[in-house]
């Protein structure tokens, strides 16, 4: 039996003891992607706060299932994986029903307040900085999804932006590696690669 | 007095609460993937503590807690039963409808359809007001409305979304809005048993006349209750806008209000197309009444005789 074709599998990671909850990554995503106010597609949050000792912050966002839940509900398939594991979807097909939002664990689907009436608009998420079905890097895909960093090259802007670190985004391999590696070198010092590209 | 047996008397609430009990115990029990044991403790949470979160049990982790924070705790109570009720039963949705026709069917062709024999179509009877008519007709067209927009998912699943499914989507939610006061408004003209409580010049003008037989007071009770249910649910799932940092707050809530709002639907929608039938199909001329507020007498007095009997008691 031949080698199988290996492909990446992009995932974050948030490292929960090195997060300081100071929102660059919420802010760099919201500012680079021009995302409308409301919407989030990226959070900080903490858990014991205050407890000296136990507060601990994390990041997130669409965590980029493998196997979607928000793929899986969507009624008019308007999600899809791309071969390196980015979830996107296609705000042509979204009619913003939030089936997504009720199934997704991780709370990552959002919606504008821009549709019809009044009424929620089309689903607005996380896109690992990698646009979407539009042609790439055109401005159309940037009105809808914001940059595309990953067709540049780019580490997603979260994660250039964290300032400790804490917020890792790559294959799902070297960024366990890191993991692995800042954990066997605990205190001897800051010896890591930033984002595990 | 009627000497009629129990069952005979009351035969439509009996096989009413069998059916409902048969087809609960069904779903229930085979076709569903909810907690149910979650499910009747967060109720009771909601209750007696208001709290919407969804934790019943403090964390016993940091993992935990992070968990009910970020995301909402008890992912599995729900969200899987989500998942396939908004694929797999949107494909057989269709049958269900196709059932319920199909029973109507039968039933015509059983029954037959009644039409009173009128021999002075000029003699005629006031039976609705303007304000009734026009609380039945807005009730008419916005139910009409509801129906159609609230299968903008179904729609969505067979044309593939885009702008059309969004925009009935959109309609379907202030629609919805629209619905409350002309539902209150019919709940309260339609409920004719309030006839038997107190009578006075105000449940005489306002109060739709006659009497209600068992299956037409069912479907009264559903239309009420169901109506209350579809509102208050689709009030919520619409207000309830959680945004990233409040997610975790809400998000079991609006899982459990939309499975509130799918089985009231459901159940609203049998009476309503039993509704439909046992007054637009079998019976011939109830129509243009609506409309015009007037009927034959001759049609009163064969189909509907306590309708004529309660506005000739009014005159008195």
């Amino acid at each position: 039996m031949g080698k199988q074709p290996e492909f990446s599998r992009m995932k974050f990671y948030c490292d929960e003891n090195l997060c300081i909850d100071c929102n660059g990554c919420v802010v760099a995503c919201k500012e680079a992607h021009e995302v409308p106010v409301g919407v989030n597609r990226r959070k900080v949050i903490t858990v014991n706060e205050g407890v000296v000792g136990k507060e601990i912050s994390v990041s997130m966002a669409c965590m980029h299932c493998s196997d979607a839940p928000c793929q899986q509900v969507c009624p008019t398939d308007c999600f899809y994986i791309r071969t390196d594991g980015i979830v996107l979807h296609d705000k042509d097909v979204c009619i913003g029903c939030g089936y997504c939002l009720f199934a997704c664990p991780f709370g990552a689907p959002q919606f504008p307040k821009d549709g019809a009436f009044g009424t929620k608009g089309k689903m607005d998420k996380c896109t690992m900085c990698a646009g979407g079905p539009e042609e790439t890097n055109s401005s159309e895909e940037f009105h809808k999804y914001g940059q595309n960093r990953i067709s540049e090259g780019k580490v997603p802007m979260c994660a250039s932006m964290c300032s400790t670190k804490a917020l890792l985004v790559g294959d799902a391999d070297e960024v366990a590696l890191i993991k692995t590696y800042r954990a066997t070198h605990k205190g001897k010092g800051i010896a890591t690669e930033s984002y595990g590209w | 007095m009627d000497n009629s047996s129990f069952y005979e008397r009351n035969k439509a609430y009996i096989l009413t609460f069998l059916g409902l009990s048969l087809v609960g115990f069904v779903f229930i029990e085979f076709l569903m993937v909810i907690d149910w044991n979650y499910f009747i403790k967060y109720k009771l949470a909601i209750l007696f503590t208001g709290n919407l979160d969804g934790v019943l049990t403090p964390p016993s982790s940091t993992y935990e807690a992070m968990v009910n924070k970020a995301f909402g705790p008890g992912y599995e109570a729900f969200a899987p039963e989500i998942i396939r009720a908004s694929n797999e039963r949107q494909l057989f949705i269709w049958w269900v409808f196709v059932a319920e026709i199909a029973i109507f069917c039968f039933m015509y062709v059983k029954y037959g359809r009644k039409e009173a024999v009128i021999t002075k179509p000029d003699d005629e009877v006031q039976v609705f007001s303007l304000f009734q008519r026009f609380v039945m007709i807005a009730n008419i067209l916005i139910v009409i409305t509801l129906i159609i927009t609230g299968f903008n998912i179904t729609w969505g699943l067979r044309s593939g979304g885009g702008d059309i499914a969004f925009f009935l989507r959109g309609l379907h939610e202030v629609t919805g809005i629209a619905w409350f006061p002309i539902w209150l408004l019919m709940s309260i003209i339609a409920f004719k048993d309030a006839k038997l409580l107190f009578r006075n010049s105000l449940t005489n003008k306002i109060i739709l006349p006659g009497k209600y037989k068992p299956m037409k007071r069912i479907i009264y009770f559903f239309f009420v209750m169901m109506g209350g249910g579809l509102l208050v649910s689709g009030f919520l799932i619409w207000f309830l806008h959680p945004d990233a940092f409040t997610h975790g707050e809400f998000i079991q809530f609006k899982r459990l209000l939309l499975y509130i709002h799918f089985g009231s639907s459901v159940m609203i929608m049998f009476f309503m197309m039993d509704f439909v039938y046992s007054v637009g199909v079998a019976i011939k001329g109830n129509l243009k009444g609506i409309i015009t507020g007037k009927y034959p007498r001759e049609h009163l007095e064969q189909l509907a005789p306590d309708v004529l009997a309660d506005i000739e008691g009014k005159g008195k």
